[in-house]
């Protein structure tokens, strides 16, 4: 095949962030195939430069608009560590009613927002009203409304959340509206089997791809790991010291992306949905296993673009682990707790949480006057750029014979699958403040 | 005929565009009354042709200023959006460091000479490089504020956007005042707006929609001394998201 | 006779609230704790009660007056309006003396001339239960208010006396409501109602003591105008506008329109603060009361001074709520008026303050606009137009010269627009809009046979009876030719002629083209002893213009004036012109009690309420626009 092809996409649709693709094939041969990270960088590193550890949360919680409630967990999480901080049951209840929240939100917009276009052959949603899938744009708008509202209550805001603080929250639910919410989780879990059949009807669509992988995600004995839990790779197997974590995470920079790329055993390897369903489906729920069994997913799947479904499998293990986290709340009694109590110290704490996109670290030390002097945090898109990158080069050469069009939305169907989180994840760094 | 809006974002973690996605159901409300045409992170299809400009994002790059200048060539409406468009946000709390510094600290010794995706300046809010027709302020903006700016263009009327202290609405919300609870709140000269979010929900204001005016010192120092706080925590406070009042004290 | 004052053991009161809670068809709502402060809020079980409270954070007030409260609701799809009045049925139980008599001063405000009728369904559908003070607020002074106590405006007043519960009834309908849902009642004996005494006179030492009589404080005030304590204390001010929030007896507010993705939209009445520096601002951006120390000090004055020369109480009730809102405690009336006592012979800056008398009345509003029809649009120069209105529904509009309406359009909102043709024509009347905010932007795209909505006429407007026999002198700045235009026309009507002597216009425009209804001035002129002179600012190249060129008052040494003490003027323009023109007037001799003026200021609801117009204590909108000179020459608010 003497094909010439030059596909430069820029600035990739439906994700979060700026990434651009670049693939130029000149008489059948591939001369470059590039995932681009253009993504302007922050320095979220050097905002912290000097901050009290009470400022650390409001200000990580910006690095990312759609999982902001994750951020300021890991950042929570890490101050916690560095104080010796052991926080209450309740709070414990909370967070991972928080978490949950989360998840369910980001998933469920990726899922119907970010890539179901693709599957029903459209450009976004807003054509979707209009169509014979407005139903299940509907309900999937429904899903999205619960997820969000469940994150209002329990964060006080799902973009930027308020009532997280360093050691409890400053404001909680009340058993009332806890129990208002069962209800609707319930409710709508049907709505998620219905969203479920419906995109399993469409879910053909997307490419049987397979590249043997190296999968990284938090792991518990028990739970489905999301808010605690210990690195494991499908490679090495579980990883103890969360201090240590550089010991398997090795981050590196290339000149195509201002986001920094990572690996462990292999080149690369990946975090997210997939990952997790990977090391944990044992844990998931009888219902989420349910429509795993749906779309025929199983461990070990190598395909990323079932990225996509794992995280619909997620978004019921999260309705039945919410409820039962709200039954063990209102069996328990609310409680008004005050922050727990704490010394400022000098020290490092890391806090590691599971978001919707993968595994994500803060890592800070701070000064005896609980100013921050050094800090580090490794996002999961960072670990995954590198991995989109090898899937790229090993996708294209079984797409060659499409039509230019048809590469350049596999290719963005690719990237999608990942549900990178660009803006994320372009500016972590290990760095050493000099003292001030 | 309805109006064209396109929506862009800059140096921003999108969380205001996610505002827009999270109205849910009114989402099909708003298409009735506007045409997006444009709307990177939700939508495949891109124009050219639009009448308003709603930009996310802070202004840190000479390739950003100049993709800017095009949407503002473009667009009868440009709106600022969000914290990080309107006042700057937290991405200038690093401008007091020159921007070569930034980047050895980030990326240590790499010379990034030709590559454009690199080359940063000082965070600007998008009114330091075109002019802006209307501000919708908050980080992020509360989800009623910007719908009620759109409308308000649709109608061809001036958004009210409060230039009140968030006091007003926290008062009214019958909150207990976080300064009798010992905590530095800025509430008194943060612009409202929010409803209030934050005190609302036990947590002090940190001016996220910009501050309306600079107290006066004298007043300043009473408040400090009768409540026991200290004047770096309140010079910090400003900083998280108004760091303009600190580069030109 | 039954005695009216009775006793129930606690297990008994607590069962009566219960009762009331679980099978009336009241909400109940009480005072119940918050963190470490109290509030007013629905109660879910007895035991929420604490009439041991010292203050709450907001006064009961907003079960009257709601922070938010839906006036209307419209669809713009439809333009059709829809108003829903929920007859909200309330118990309010553990209202403080003070609180129950803010009530009562909140009812003389809110049936005054325009009976607000939410207010109104309001106090007549809840049941207040009062509460004897237990423990004084740290703030409080009510006692020196004369607030402490109180001996009406209850249904029933409850004091905890510790062994029992003692209730006095206040109403019939109090009586009831023990009869239907309390148990056990017993007539209080003569120890248990001594022990109210002692609980009163416990209070009475305990609470502050202001330095002066209450009586005293308008007399303090109108000595102390320039007091420096005004801008010793407001330089401290962060303008949060708490204080009016939490205030009991404020009451101002604001009116918005607020519409939502569907078209459906409300008019929402909101608590507004003067002590917001947008509180006087008007659509081409005047604001009236610009420096801080004036609306510091004004909030003190309206509570001192206006208003008890207007309903003749004062407008504070010691409940100390602002002293605690205050962040840099400047707020309390207790501390300011304590100081002014202390140097109370001397006077600084004196103030005089007098209400214009204008007419009383009972109607009702609810503010729904009438429908009106825009018949036929004129457009004037760039920025005017003028709109024949015709209301749709067949009831009369009578105004006089001078009065304004306001105009509605859904969605956008009001504006006050003076009515600029004479009451000759019946059946419809002519506005003249120059567009500079939303609304008259928005008038001026409507079309003939668009609607809008018109409340109104409000204002006092010119005595056209008091000008007879007299010439007149009309001096008209810019756009005040427009509220002039009614006047003028008037007089001039063959019917009125007569009736009136030698009439002088003049008349100053920024340039040629700015000057409004010239067809109109030359059919003027062309009457008998009729003088019209003309002048503008400037005159830019290429327009042509033979007249004069100067400010309005360059044309008083222009006419030959005859018979000045017989003589009346009017002046309408900017606010810095009056002074100038007011000079001129004097020096050709005209009498101040002969000189009117109309003056703007910010109206919102036109009814003299919602308190944006204030001149001082004045309402523009009530008291005004249109003031004998004499009125106005010495409120220090009244001329720039």
């Amino acid at each position: 095949m003497s094909k010439n092809i030059s596909i430069n996409i820029e600035h990739v649709t439906r994700v979060e962030g700026h990434g651009n693709i670049i693939l130029n094939v000149r008489k059948g041969n591939i001369e470059k195939i590039e995932w681009q990270v253009s993504e302007a960088p922050r320095f979220f590193e050097v905002m912290l430069k000097g901050r009290n550890y009470w400022e650390v949360q409001p200000i990580t919680s910006r690095i990312c608009g759609i999982c902001s409630i994750g951020h300021s967990l890991a950042s929570l999480k890490a101050v916690e560590d560095a104080f010796g901080i052991k926080i209450s049951e309740q709070t414990n209840a909370l967070r991972h009613l928080a978490i949950n929240a989360e998840n369910m939100q980001s998933h469920i917009l990726h899922i119907g927002y970010l890539t179901a276009p693709d599957l029903f052959g459209v450009g976004s949603v807003i054509p979707l009203a209009e169509s014979k899938h407005r139903d299940t744009l509907l309900k999937i708008v429904k899903l999205h409304r619960l997820a969000n509202e469940m994150s209002d209550l329990i964060c006080g805001r799902t973009i930027h959340p308020l009532t997280l603080i360093i050691g409890g929250f400053s404001k909680i639910p009340s058993r009332k509206q806890l129990l208002e919410l069962k209800k609707r989780l319930i409710k709508d879990r049907e709505t998620l089997r219905e969203v479920a059949s419906a995109i399993r009807k469409v879910s053909d669509k997307l490419p049987d791809f397979k590249r043997e992988t190296e999968y990284i995600a938090l792991s518990t004995d028990v739970e489905y790991a999301l808010y605690d839990g210990d690195i494991t790779s499908t490679d090495t197997g579980r990883f103890k010291d969360h201090r240590r974590y550089r010991d398997i995470i090795e981050e590196y920079i290339v000149p195509q992306s201002t986001a920094k790329y990572a690996k462990h055993n292999r080149e690369s390897y990946m975090v997210g949905a997939l990952a997790r369903f990977n090391i944990n489906s044992r844990q998931l729920s009888s219902n989420a296993l349910d429509i795993a069994d749906l779309f025929e997913l199983k461990p070990i799947c190598y395909n990323p673009f079932m990225n996509t479904i794992a995280q619909l499998v997620e978004v019921m293990h999260n309705i039945d682990d919410s409820i039962i986290w709200i039954d063990k709340l209102v069996d328990d009694g609310l409680k008004e707790e005050k922050p727990v109590d704490f010394k400022v110290r000098e020290g490092r704490g890391v806090g590691i949480v599971e978001v919707p996109r993968g595994l994500l670290i803060h890592d800070y030390t701070f000064d005896k006057k609980g100013r921050c002097i050094k800090a580090n945090c490794i996002i999961p898109t960072n670990q995954n750029h590198a991995n989109i990158q090898k899937d790229m080069e090993a996708f294209v050469p079984t797409i060659l014979d499409k039509t230019k069009k048809e590469i350049e939305l596999s290719l963005e169907m690719l990237v999608r699958a990942y549900d990178p989180c660009i803006s994320c994840s372009t500016h972590y760094l290990n760095i050493d403040f000099k003292e001030t | 005929m309805k109006p064209k809006v396109a929506f862009f974002d800059f140096a921003s973690c999108e969380g205001c565009e996610l505002q827009v996605a999270d109205l849910e159901e009114e989402l099909l409300d708003l298409i009735e009354i506007v045409e997006v045409v444009s709307f990177r992170e939700i939508m495949k299809e891109h124009s050219n042709n639009y009448d308003i400009a709603i930009v996310e994002g802070s202004i840190i790059r000479p390739i950003d200023e100049k993709r800017l200048k095009k949407i503002r060539r473009i667009a009868k409406t440009l709106v600022a959006f969000g914290a990080c468009a309107t006042i700057g946000g937290v991405n200038k709390i690093r401008n007091p460091w020159q921007p070569e510094e930034v980047i050895k600290e980030v990326y240590g010794d790499i010379d990034f000479k030709d590559n454009e995706f690199f080359n940063v300046s000082k965070a600007k809010a998008v009114d330091e490089v075109v002019k802006v027709d209307y501000y919708i302020y908050g980080c992020p903006p509360p989800r009623e504020e910007i719908k009620k700016v759109i409308i308000a263009l649709v109608m061809g009327k001036k958004p009210d956007i409060p230039n009140y202290p968030v006091c007003v609405e926290c008062k009214k919300n019958e909150n207990i005042c976080l300064f009798e609870l010992g905590k530095f709140c800025l509430g008194p000269i943060a612009r409202a707006g929010c409803n209030a979010i934050c005190p609302t929900n036990g947590r002090a204001c940190d001016g996220c929609r910009g501050i309306l005016s600079e107290p006066d010192t004298k007043c300043v120092e009473d408040i400090l001394k009768r409540y026991n706080l200290t004047y770096e925590e309140m010079k910090h406070r400003f900083t998280i998201f108004n760091y303009t009042l600190e580069e030109d004290r | 006779m039954e005695s009216s004052i009775k006793k129930m053991n606690r297990e008994d009161w607590a069962d009566f609230i219960n009762n009331l809670i679980n099978n009336s068809t009241y909400e109940v709502i009480g005072v119940k704790a918050k963190g470490k402060r109290f509030i007013f809020a629905p109660l879910e079980s007895a035991d929420e009660l604490r009439l041991d409270y010292d203050t709450t954070i907001l006064p009961p007030k907003k079960y009257f007056l709601p922070q938010y409260e839906n006036l209307l609701s419209f669809d713009l799809s439809k333009q059709s309006v829809n108003i829903e009045m929920k007859e909200e049925k309330r118990i309010i139980i553990g209202v403080h003396p003070y609180d129950i008599i803010a009530l009562q001063q909140m009812d003389k405000v809110y049936f005054d001339t325009y009976i607000d009728r939410f207010y109104k369904i309001r106090r007549e559908n809840t049941i207040i239960i009062g509460s004897n003070i237990l423990n004084v607020s740290e703030r409080s002074f009510a006692t020196s208010m004369k607030a402490h106590t109180v001996t009406s405006g209850y249904d029933l007043m409850v004091t905890d006396i510790g062994s029992s519960i003692i209730i006095e009834i206040g109403t019939e309908r109090g009586k009831k409501l023990m009869e239907r849902y309390a148990t056990n009642i017993t007539d209080a004996t003569e120890a248990e109602i001594k022990k109210i005494e002692e609980i009163v006179e416990s209070i009475e030492s305990k609470d502050r003591k202001l330095k002066v009589d209450k009586e005293n404080i308008p007399n303090l005030l109108k000595r102390n105008y320039e007091h420096p304590i005004w801008r010793e204390l407001s330089e401290k001010c962060l303008q949060c506008s708490s204080c009016t929030i939490v205030c009991p007896t404020c009451y101002c507010f604001d009116i918005r329109d607020e519409v939502s993705l569907d078209l459906q939209g409300k008019r929402i009445r909101t608590w507004d603060g003067c002590l917001l520096p947008d509180f006087t601002r008007i659509a081409s951006g005047e604001v009236f009361r610009k420096d801080k120390t004036e609306r510091f000090r004004h909030r003190f004055y309206r509570k001192g001074l206006y208003i008890p020369e207007r309903y003749n109480f004062i407008a504070c009730i010691g409940c100390g709520r602002c002293s605690i809102a205050c962040i840099p405690d400047i707020a309390g009336p207790f501390n300011v008026i304590n100081k002014i006592a202390e140097d109370s012979e001397e006077t600084r800056g004196e103030i005089i303050f007098e209400i214009p008398v204008t007419r009383g009345g009972e109607e009702e509003t609810a503010y729904i606009p009438r429908n009106g029809i825009i018949r036929r649009i004129e457009k004037l120069t760039e920025f005017e137009k003028l709109f024949e209105i015709e209301l749709e529904d067949s009831i009369d509009f009578n105004y006089q010269p001078g009065q304004f309406v306001e105009v509605s359009i859904l969605g956008v909102g009001e504006a006050p627009i003076s009515i600029s043709s004479p009451p000759i024509k019946k059946g419809s009347f002519e506005l003249v809009v120059r567009r500079v905010g939303n609304v008259t932007n928005k008038l001026h795209t409507l079309r003939e046979g668009d609607k809008i909505g018109i409340r109104g006429p409000f204002g006092r407007g010119f005595d056209v009876k008091k000008f007879e026999g007299k010439n007149l002198i009309f001096v008209a700045g810019g756009i005040g030719i427009i509220p002039m235009r009614s006047l003028i026309s008037f007089i001039l009507d063959d019917s009125n002629r007569d009736r009136y002597g030698i009439v002088t216009i003049l008349y100053g425009s920024k340039t040629p083209r700015d000057i409004l209804f010239m067809d109109e001035i030359k059919e003027w002129e062309k009457k008998e002893d009729v003088i019209v002179k003309l002048t503008v600012d400037t005159c830019p190249e290429g327009i042509c213009w033979d007249g004069c060129i100067g400010l309005v008052t360059s044309l008083f040494p222009e006419v030959k004036w005859q018979d000045i003490e017989n003589t009346v003027a009017i002046v309408i323009g900017p606010p810095v012109m009056y002074k100038f023109v007011i000079k001129c007037l004097d020096t050709i001799g005209v009498k101040e009690e002969n000189i009117y003026v109309s003056l703007e200021r910010r109206m919102k609801c036109g009814i003299g309420k919602c308190g944006h117009c204030q001149i001082n204590g004045i309402y523009v909108c009530k008291e005004g626009p249109v003031f004998n000179y004499t009125e106005i020459k010495d409120l220090p608010e009244a001329f720039e």
